[in-house]
């Protein structure tokens, strides 16, 4: 594509709906990966698209509405990737989670988010398999999932069907710019003009951001998930320990996890949740695999006898603060970040590119946008992790 | 004086062992199967009959099993699965689960003897009960005495198709067709070859003779490319078609029968030491295959590999390469023993029988056109051709890995066993690509080695 009115570098989820709102305003959108579709982050992840798991914030604002915008979406391109509103199950089991809970739910419900409070009964109601300890509990009727890498797929197809393009196998050596303003990209291939980028690399837009002459402070922390093999419905909900709520929150370089249980369409049982900061190592830890295998087992107990068939591990791109990185480059004009949004860029992708795209063409954002500016990151030395 | 754990306990297994205790150093020998002697020597039970019926030299196999037994620094852990192999700072650590419970080998002399299963190639009606790989006809026979079906089809390349008709044949079987897809006989003009190599062919005329006296006529160019199921969802018919040297359909029958057994060789079980991070390389039937020197030494050292694993050649080359696998690693934990040139001759005759084998029976890419878009490719996850198209066609996958992600291909209960290696070239046929290396090694990386029951990995260490 010559000339392209943007370029979205990262073939990521979030990189997809970017390049989707912006085709969608008009613009001819140019997207640029160095590997094939979802093969960074998105490749690794569940799927959440999770209103549970958020304090109130400008960041459950944006996971309100990204959860709404999941389902536009769904309807725009014509589906194909497993977007499903099974509904998130928290629970927990000691005395201090169970008041942290009632509190954040609470508040939750205050900003619009639907609760329902369940007792061990009402647990098991929904989920018959669930421990006989567990006997507090709230459900998110609005929690969602979708397989991650159909649905960047499924959208970057969109895009190429509206005048789009899509170029894998191109590493991006260089962005132009001339007089502080963004003139193109130099791959190790070709080059490309264009007066607008956007920096969709996740864990990786700390490089796209020096490789501009600017600074971005994402770091990678790393998740193990096992996949069981397809069993009859156990899990009907995405239930996780309220734990986890913690642990998303923390800035604890040692490792935390808490369990996340879920069921997808191919029958198989996915288990998360870990997080560590260990820079991009990528060996198998058994160790972890055994914790989350203790902790799933402990809120599902028939699970001991489901099968583990696969382990795959992915790095969540974080920011200092933990929140997503979305707006434009404080240094260079016509450079914008949309990265960082740890483990919650699925859910949150399309409000990015729906905040991306209304600030690229002058619409007024459905929310204020400067929590998540770049801006709020004081400059200095880019050190890779 | 440390362990030497070797891995497998089929002929390459068995002859390490035996080799290494002779040279001092005790053994601690892992098996799958419940009984001692791999696939070639597999048998119903320990006190069998006479079970010589369904094999060509069990005797080479009970000499060594029973040598195993008798050796006391030989200790055998039978039925026996390994989930996970990791190899950090030099030691290697294997996580098994034996008798119902986990446990952990740490040891820095491994030999990895882990065999191969046979490569299958999809085509329309493949998932039918009733179709099956030539082993596991073999194995239902061998290891149970139990014969498939009445009327049987054996088709596909290579020579293990013969014993496996003999021994249908000899189990009261009948064998309504054998058919090699293969129209060479180009082994048969490696007269050198040939001539070194004499108990092969006498194994081979072992199996011909039972055939033809069961008047039984193997056909060379032909193949099973569709098969039809009855009413009840059992096979019922299979067609079988005359194909050019590229394996084109040219001109197709239909014959009736109860079971086809169907193979195309074999692929080496390398997911063990590609978990533990050894090199493997694409060997000339483009199968992975371990990587290892002359002292059968894999890129780690102490770890060595032999047998199918380190590239296909049958049941001696297996035992010439156990051997040399079994000295090489006493001499590794310190034994005074050296692998001598007998033992190297052996293995370079064996090998080069092998790699005529290998010239003689090649799997040419025109099996894909017996393919049909609603044909299955991934029978655990029923993905069928057509998805693996839409997923590079319109999904944007340009390798097979995201198109295995995209569709689930090869993401099921046997973790691609089957169909990972044929993937690999029906996504690069789509693309109008060669696979590259990469992709055929990574399609075998598999950090779960074999399904574990949550229970026991929640229970470990």
């Amino acid at each position: 594509m010559k000339n392209p009115d943007a370029i979205v570098i990262g073939a990521g989820v979030v990189g997809a709906c970017c390049a989707l709102a912006l085709t969608n305003a008009g613009l001819k959108v140019l997207i640029i990966d160095r590997g094939p579709v979802a093969s960074g982050t998105t490749g690794a992840g569940e799927g959440n698209i999770l209103v549970s798991d958020k304090e109130p914030s400008a960041e459950l604002t944006l996971a309100i509405r990204s959860r709404d915008l999941w389902f536009e979406i769904d309807t725009d391109i014509g589906g194909g990737f497993e977007l499903e509103a099974k509904g998130g199950v928290v629970v927990s089991r000691s005395a201090k989670g169970i008041s942290d809970l009632k509190r954040l739910s609470a508040l939750q419900k205050v900003n619009g988010v639907e609760v329902i409070e369940l007792d061990g009964a009402g647990l098991r109601k929904i989920e018959p398999h669930l421990s006989e300890s567990v006997d507090y509990g709230v459900l998110y009727p609005g929690d969602a999932q979708c397989q991650p890498m159909l649905a960047a797929a499924q959208i970057i197809r969109a895009v190429k069907k509206r005048g789009g393009s899509f170029i894998q196998g191109e590493n991006v050596v260089k962005i132009n710019a001339n007089a502080g303003s963004i003139t193109g990209v130099t791959t190790d291939k070709n080059q490309y003009a264009s007066p607008i980028i956007i920096n969709a690399t996740g864990t990786w837009a700390g490089e796209i951001a020096k490789l501009a002459g600017s600074y971005l402070p994402i770091m990678p922390r790393r998740g193990f998930i096992l996949v069981t093999s397809p069993a009859p419905k156990i899990v009907h909900h995405k239930v996780y320990d309220a734990d986890y709520v913690a642990n998303v929150a923390s800035s604890d370089a040692d490792l935390q996890s808490a369990a996340v249980v879920e069921g997808t369409a191919s029958g198989t049982i996915l288990i998360g949740a870990s997080r560590e900061r260990v820079g991009f190592k990528g060996d198998m830890d058994i160790s972890i695999l055994r914790q989350l295998a203790r902790q799933a087992i402990s809120l599902f107990p028939v699970l001991a006898d489901i099968q583990l068939l696969r382990a795959y591990r992915g790095f969540r791109p974080y920011a200092p603060d933990h929140l997503p990185v979305i707006g434009p480059d404080k240094n260079i004009a016509g450079l914008w970040h949309a990265a960082g949004h740890e483990g919650a860029g699925i859910g949150l992708a399309p409000a990015t590119g729906d905040l991306i795209a209304a600030q690229i063409t002058g619409r007024t954002p459905f929310m204020d946008p400067s929590a998540f500016s770049p801006v709020r990151f004081k400059g200095g030395e880019y050190v890779a992790v | 004086m440390h362990n030497v754990v070797i891995i497998g306990a089929g002929p390459a297994g068995l002859s390490a062992s035996l080799a290494a205790a002779a040279a001092g150093a005790p053994v601690l020998l892992i098996d799958s199967n419940p009984r001692l002697g791999g696939q070639y020597w597999r048998m119903s039970a320990d006190d069998f009959q006479d079970q010589h019926n369904q094999h060509f030299d069990l005797d080479t196999g009970l000499l060594l099993i029973n040598a195993v037994k008798a050796r006391k620094e030989i200790e055998v852990w039978s039925g026996a699965q390994i989930w996970s192999a990791t190899n950090k700072d030099g030691k290697n650590t294997l996580r098994i689960i034996y008798q119902g419970k986990e446990r952990i080998v740490n040891t820095e002399n491994l030999i990895l003897c882990t065999g191969a299963y046979d490569r299958t190639l999809p085509f329309p009606g493949w998932d039918i009960p009733g179709v099956m790989t030539p082993g596991g006809v073999q194995s239902l026979l061998k290891g149970h005495g139990v014969l498939a079906g009445r009327r049987v089809v054996v088709a596909g390349s290579g020579p293990f198709l013969l014993p496996v008709a003999a021994g249908v044949i000899k189990a009261g079987g009948s064998v309504v067709a054998l058919l090699e897809a293969s129209k060479s006989r180009r082994w048969l003009t490696s007269f050198f070859v040939l001539l070194e190599n004499i108990s092969k062919i006498k194994e081979a005329f072992y199996y011909i003779k039972t055939i033809s006296e069961a008047k039984v006529r193997a056909r060379f160019g032909q193949a099973v490319i569709a098969a039809h199921a009855a009413s009840n969802g059992e096979l019922e018919s299979v067609d079988i078609a005359k194909i050019d040297r590229n394996f084109r359909i040219k001109k197709v029958q239909n014959i009736k029968c109860d079971v086809a057994a169907i193979g195309w060789g074999f692929t080496a079980d390398t997911s063990l030491a590609g978990s533990l991070g050894c090199n493997q390389l694409v060997a000339k039937d483009d199968g992975v295959v371990v990587w290892v020197d002359g002292e059968q030494q894999t890129s780690i050292p102490g770890v060595f590999a032999a047998g199918e694993i380190t590239g296909i050649g049958g049941s001696d080359l297996s035992m010439a390469e156990g051997v040399i696998a079994g000295i090489s690693a006493a001499k590794f934990v310190g034994c005074n023993v050296e692998v001598l040139k007998a033992h190297r001759k052996r293995r370079a005759k064996r090998q080069r029988f092998a790699n005529a084998l290998i010239r003689a029976y090649p799997i040419k890419p025109g099996w894909k056109s017996w393919l049909k878009d609603e044909t299955i490719i991934c029978r655990c996850e029923e993905v069928c051709l057509s998805d693996l198209k839409h997923s590079i066609n319109e999904l944007g996958a340009t390798d097979s890995r995201t198109a295995k992600l995209l569709t689930r291909c090869g993401m099921g209960l046997c973790q691609g066993r089957i169909c990972g290696r044929f993937v690999v070239d029906l996504v690069a046929n789509e693309l109008n690509l060669s696979p590259t290396d990469t992709d055929r090694i990574s399609a075998v990386n598999r950090p779960i080695i074999t399904p574990i029951p949550l229970g026991v990995l929640a229970l470990g260490e």
